[in-house]
């Protein structure tokens, strides 16, 4: 049974697809797109779900809305069985799957969201009101009565979000929200997922962007091929793979020495190399303060090119490091 | 923004769906060419063809090359909506509505049933224009309530086609071959009594092929199509539509669990 406080609980939920090729001879190629996904999330909270390309975020995400069954394991949103309670779920869930398709583009924005509105079963009476609430929410008020297919790119991206919000969902599925926007947009389509949290919506938000990530989802996980390699608040994901510091050193090659040498500097708690053409770089990732830049200069005496930045370990260095130790 | 749950109505949803497809209708005038246009002129070549065969061979020539153009209206149509709504990518947010697509589906055949009527009209005044007066039928009356629950007929069976564009996204390419197949098997074109014995058990088990038959009784005198009648035509068609109606909400249900198995919604 799922607890109280969850948003979302999965237990084990795998998916395998099996795609076919060709006419007479038919060529079947299985795939496991989710293996076994264990996966909590808060209520009223924004919670991310990072990923490679295929890595199976949106397969997750179409499960959790009801629009795809899982091949085995159970999924609960709101404390509701995504297969069994369906129907029950589906007026209270909002999808944004985004991008060019999706919408009927040869009516306008507010037909659009007025055909989704009757489906929904938005009272009547209310119904326009809520329309322009959504258009406003979204700055889409003035192109509201012009045909989609007009639009932008980031103008459908946001009568996308318009309509997963215009039935008041208490949890609202983002499949990459801002792709393809420009950072105008993209920064208000930020703002809005906040507010809405301020609302009470849960949020269950996936992304490429490790500093949207960062900057909205105070929890998430890392998932590498249908894998969820790490799930846990951006902090201790930083401490996971080895710290909040990282210095990156870099000069024209070290040898096996330098580099055993830099491995052993006092509290270094994750190591990796890295070839760029001719520069060699060294990742120091670290949990404490006491390494200091002119130590690493002075453990490479032979380096007259040496150069040493220190800065904060960023959610890409997390999510790189996760992904990479997965591939492994 | 307080979170709310909202019941869905299907009536509201139907109507929703007859007024998109209207909307979509409007938008884009290519649309007339097959609702509109093409049964004039199956109607007026059909015209010119029997014109000197007698005032009831007429009626019959224009009501086969009328119920053609109406037939792919309100049933290829529906489903044709649902092929463009995977096209489109709209499949899925309307699928994840609470609103069971079937509702959809039906709002979008009511409004494909009344432009084919439209259309039938548009044929009936061109003929009596072109004709110099109405064609002779002997119960204008019920051949017009006839001819809504013909369109009905039509219809039950446009809902289940839409659930096989909903199955895959290969049921035009299925629809297409099939297409002269069904206009010939279900009396369209001419009375399936014509048609080898054996494949009339097929041709009943499609309700047009009985409401056309029971149309043709009742405006052709004289006419010999099946040996039960007018009424055991009419009961053929009531019992088949109301058969297919009370299945569609069924062939909806397994059609819909089949996808999310399958994860095939968004392919077009």
């Amino acid at each position: 049974m799922p607890n109280d406080s969850s948003a979302i609980e999965t237990h084990g939920i795998t998916r395998d697809f099996d795609s076919r090729k060709g006419f007479l001879f038919r060529e079947v190629t299985h795939t496991e797109a989710l293996k076994g996904i264990d996966l909590t999330v808060e209520r009223g909270a924004i919670f991310g779900l990072l990923g490679p390309n295929g890595a199976g975020k949106t397969t997750l995400t179409k499960i959790l809305s009801t629009l795809l069954l899982p091949t085995q394991g159970q999924a609960f949103v709101l404390g509701h069985d995504v297969v069994r309670d369906a129907d029950w779920l589906r007026p209270r869930m909002g999808l944004v799957l985004g991008g060019e398709r999706g919408l009927y583009t040869r009516i306008s924005a507010r037909e659009n969201l007025r055909y989704f509105a009757d489906l929904y079963g938005i009272p009547r009476t209310d119904r326009e009101r809520r329309i322009d609430e959504v258009l406003a929410r979204v700055d889409l008020e003035e192109a509201a009565d012009r045909r989609v297919e007009e639009y932008s790119r980031g103008m459908k991206q946001k009568l996308h979000l318009a309509r997963g919000i215009l039935h008041r969902p208490q949890i609202l599925f983002l499949d990459e929200p801002t792709i393809g926007l420009d950072p105008k947009s993209a920064r208000e389509t930020r703002k809005l997922v906040r507010s809405l949290v301020a609302d009470g919506v849960t949020i269950f938000l996936t992304t490429h962007y490790m500093f949207e990530a960062e900057e909205l989802c105070p929890k998430l996980a890392v998932l590498s091929k249908g894998r969820i390699v790490a799930q846990d608040t951006v902090a201790n994901l930083r401490h996971l793979v080895g710290g909040d510091r990282t210095l990156d050193v870099e000069a024209y090659g070290f040898d096996d020495r330098e580099l055993d040498s830099l491995r052993h500097l006092p509290g270094v708690s994750r190591f990796l190399t890295e070839e760029f053409g001719p520069v060699s770089r060294v990742t120091l990732r670290m949990r404490t303060d006491e390494l200091r830049v002119d130590q690493v200069h002075a453990a490479l005496p032979n380096h007259p090119e040496l150069m040493v930045r220190e800065r904060r370990t960023s959610m890409e260095d997390v999510y790189l490091d996760l992904v990479e130790e997965e591939a492994r | 923004m307080a979170t709310a749950t909202v019941q869905y109505s299907r009536a509201r949803s139907t109507y929703a769906a007859l007024r998109l497809s209207v909307l979509q209708f409007l938008a884009d005038p290519q649309w007339l060419v097959p609702s509109m246009i093409a049964p004039v002129v199956f109607a007026l070549v059909s015209f010119e063809l029997f014109r000197g065969a007698g005032p009831y061979f007429l009626t019959y020539a224009i009501l086969g090359a009328g119920m053609m153009s109406m037939w792919g209206q309100t049933l290829y149509g529906s489903g044709w909506a649902t092929g463009m709504d995977r096209e489109f990518g709209t499949l899925e947010p309307t699928i994840q509505a609470p609103t069971p697509y079937l509702y959809v589906v039906v709002g979008r055949v009511l409004w494909n049933v009344i432009s084919g009527l439209i259309g039938g009209g548009i044929v009936y005044v061109v003929i009596v224009i072109v004709a110099g007066g109405p064609p002779a039928v002997p119960n204008p009356v019920g051949f017009a309530l006839l001819f809504v629950f013909v369109m009905v007929t039509l219809a039950s069976v446009g809902v289940i086609f839409a659930a096989f564009y909903v199955y895959t996204r290969y049921a035009g390419f299925i629809q297409n071959i099939g297409e002269f197949a069904f206009y010939i098997g279900t009396g369209c074109m001419f009375p399936v009594v014509l048609l080898p014995f054996v494949t009339n058990p097929v041709s009943l088990a499609f309700p047009p092929t009985w409401g056309l038959d029971a149309l043709r009784y009742l405006s052709i005198p004289g006419y010999q199509g099946f040996g039960w009648g007018f009424w055991g035509d009419l009961a053929g068609a009531v019992a088949t539509t109301v058969v297919y109606l009370s299945v569609a909400g069924l062939v909806f249900q397994r059609v819909e669990r089949h996808v999310l198995e399958e994860g095939n919604l968004s392919e077009y």
